[in-house]
């Protein structure tokens, strides 16, 4: 058997035409330089000296041989032949067989899809949860900058009137102190439309608009609820782990291909949407818990979401009947494209829980 | 006799012809090279990604011809694997140590700071070192201070000159990379100017004003047909400057590099580039990702199809260096802290 191929010596640039010749009962190699005016050069070549480059594609296979000298040719299947005759063994093309084997790939390909889609829903979450939960308090607390940046850049002085604001937090006092290894702190902000926020540091931000939204204190105390559970599950915490894994996890796969933003970044964000609403959904059912712990009526709850729901709505139609249709579309989002579940939703999960505890109630 | 002979080589020896380069790769199987390396990165929690890695590498080296010869990738997995694990337990110091001590994150980051021109140096040996062609490899050799001017001094003069030294940045960062370099060794040379880049950044700022100037003209005359409009033109006007200032760069930049007399040259082209880009994104959306292998083979398909070199006489007298070895570890920080 003769392999083609061309030979570089390794100290200069110039390329030799050279044929490799196998013996393969004597087992023996010698590779021939035959030059420009067909002068031809003989070497012994011994095969444990040499080493073959994995096959790769249809790529040149490279043999390097003593000294840098180097040995090319595109008749991969002999190279094959000639590393078989000498070693005895196929598993050398391992790798090649299973980059080239079409119906394997498709199963692959199958299995990566199936891999990521259930990692990123199951795995994702369960690892950052046991993460977030080993931290120590301390890191846990030492997140406290956000409130600051979000003063200086959306928040607005409460315009509350203090005796209000002091009647509140007086209704709250008993729940907050139930509550001391999260270390709530609660606080009044305007600037923004009406909402409630758990910010790191343990800040529970109620909104002027909010506060003036709820009919009663105990639907504010259901989401005050609702944010301690943010605080409690740590969801904070969670979601910056989550955000780390997901990013880890996109550089592994995307690897050496260099990709646009776009391409990663939509899926991603689509996870985190996802991940939040999973987080809203805990923090509800803390809520729920937490009423009925008080005996406080779940109704509550439910009356403070629809009041949402109903401001969001004629906020969105306030906006469309002046400029802004983008705002409106907002209400026919998808599920997955929220980082709320839907109201609905969340009113029907009252119900869900009432009967859930129907024996625990009095 | 003698005279005649002399005669006869002579303008054979300094004949130019020119070389194409082309890349030989194929979309569908790079695919499965790379589809296999992600599953064995995933089965192997990862420790896989530095022959995966190699395998990703030795592909698109091999299949690069320059003339009727390719280019090789030499690395190692392991060295690779070892710059790897290196570079990823400092991050995680560093991310712990931000997270529980600020004062010792500030001086880590510090140090990153000050080690940051020494990496880059590192990395880009590594490369070149790593790279191959007629089996002779590439070399890198800069100094610390001009590693540091590079990544730091120039593009801060570019911003506090409001961009007027920008252009100033993109020659001396490209003399740096270039000038420093060598295959075998023969050092190679960069010739652009501070002109030639500050064309390239006025045609940028010139078009960028004529489609504002357009897209206030619409919003304050036009009616509700024309003002639909606007977000299209702005959207075209964006990607339009992007592709222009590849394709730009990219033309000037080749044009621009030289060895002993050889030159480059290259012709991409605005409409060849933004069909390439626009075709990979497109599928590459459609298929959530999966089209990604198959669109870095297109676009170096293209970019290699747009290269060529103008050779004086022939390529066969390089002389190769010594040999030297360089840690992947420069190459991995650079990845890991984002900078390279």
């Amino acid at each position: 058997m003769a392999i083609e191929g061309f030979y570089l010596d390794g100290n200069t640039s110039n390329r030799v035409n050279a044929r490799l010749e196998v013996y393969q009962e004597a087992k023996e190699l010698v590779l021939h330089l035959i030059d420009d005016n067909g002068h031809r050069q003989t070497m012994p070549v011994q095969f444990d000296k040499i080493k073959i480059t994995s096959r790769l594609g249809n790529t040149p296979r490279e043999i390097s041989l003593l000294d840098d000298q180097l040995f090319i040719t595109d008749d991969n299947n002999a190279v094959d032949q000639l590393i078989e005759c000498f070693t005895g063994s196929k598993s050398h093309s391992f790798l090649h067989k299973l980059e080239t084997n079409l119906p394997l790939i498709s199963l692959y390909t199958a299995l990566i899809i199936a891999f990521i889609i259930g990692f990123s829903l199951y795995g994702v979450p369960a690892i950052s949860k046991s993460i977030a939960f080993n931290l120590p308090d301390s890191l846990i607390e030492n997140q406290g900058s956000s409130i600051a940046i979000l003063d200086k850049t959306m928040f607005e002085p409460t315009q509350l009137d203090i005796t209000r604001r002091n009647e509140i937090r007086q209704f709250f006092m008993p729940y907050l102190d139930d509550h001391k290894d999260l270390k709530p702190r609660l606080e009044f902000r305007s600037g923004m439309r009406a909402n409630a926020l758990a910010l790191p540091g343990g800040y529970i931000v109620f909104t002027d608009d909010f506060v003036n939204l709820a009919k009663s204190d105990e639907e504010l105390l259901a989401v005050l609820f609702h944010e301690l559970g943010h605080l409690k599950q740590r969801h904070i915490t969670r979601r910056m782990i989550q955000a780390s894994i997901v990013t880890l996890l996109v550089v592994f796969i995307t690897g050496d291909v260099e990709t646009f933003d776009l391409i990663t970044g939509l899926p991603t964000l689509v996870l985190d949407l996802s991940y939040s609403r999973d987080f809203e959904n805990e923090a509800d059912d803390y809520a729920l818990e937490q009423l009925q712990h008080y005996n406080i009526p779940l109704e509550s709850f439910a009356l403070i979401m629809q009041r949402l729901d109903d401001y969001y709505t004629k906020q969105a139609v306030d906006d469309q009947s002046s400029k802004d249709a983008a705002q409106a579309d907002k209400k026919t989002l998808p599920d997955f494209l929220s980082t709320h579940p839907a109201t609905k939703e969340r009113i029907r999960l009252v119900e869900k829980f009432k009967k859930l505890h129907a024996d625990d109630l009095p | 006799m003698n005279d005649v002979s002399a005669g006869v080589d002579k303008p054979h020896q300094n004949e130019t012809k020119t070389l194409n380069f082309e890349f030989r790769g194929d979309g569908m199987e790079y695919f499965k090279i790379w589809i296999v390396n992600v599953l064995l990165t995933i089965v192997t929690l990862g420790i896989y990604s530095a022959w995966a890695t190699v395998r990703n590498k030795r592909y698109f080296y091999s299949n690069l011809y320059l003339g009727e010869d390719n280019f090789r990738y030499l690395a190692e997995p392991l060295t690779i694997l070892k710059g790897r694990i290196i570079a990823v337990i400092a991050f995680i110091i560093y991310m712990a140590a931000s997270a529980l001590f600020p004062v010792a994150a500030m001086i880590f980051l510090l140090i990153l700071i000050i080690s940051i021109p020494y990496f880059i140096n590192q990395s880009l040996a590594f490369n070149n070192r790593m790279t191959s062609f007629k089996n002779i490899q590439f070399r890198f050799k800069s100094t610390y201070g001009e590693a540091f001017m590079v990544a730091y001094v120039w593009p801060v003069l570019g911003m506090l000159t409001i961009g007027i030294l920008y252009p100033l940045f993109f020659v001396k960062a490209n003399k740096y990379v270039v000038n420093n370099s060598a295959y075998g060794t023969t050092n190679f040379e960069f010739d652009a100017t501070y002109k030639d880049y500050g064309i390239i950044f006025l045609t940028l700022i010139g078009i960028g004003a004529v489609a504002s100037i357009l897209i206030f003209a619409l919003t304050n005359i036009g009616s509700q047909a024309t003002a639909a409009l606007i977000p299209i033109i702005m959207v075209l006007m964006y990607f339009g400057l992007i592709v222009y200032f590849i394709v730009a760069t990219a033309n000037l930049f080749y044009k621009s590099v030289s060895i002993s007399g050889h030159n480059f040259d290259a012709d991409l082209t605005i409409q060849g580039m933004a069909k390439v880009i626009l075709i990979n994104a497109f599928f590459t959306l459609i298929t959530l990702g999966l089209y990604l292998p198959a669109a870095k083979v297109r676009m170096t398909k293209y970019v290699s199809s747009c290269l060529t070199m103008h050779v004086d006489g022939d390529l066969n007298n390089f002389v190769a260096a010594e040999k030297e070895s360089v840690s992947a570890l420069g190459e991995e920080i650079g990845q890991v802290f984002d900078f390279t």
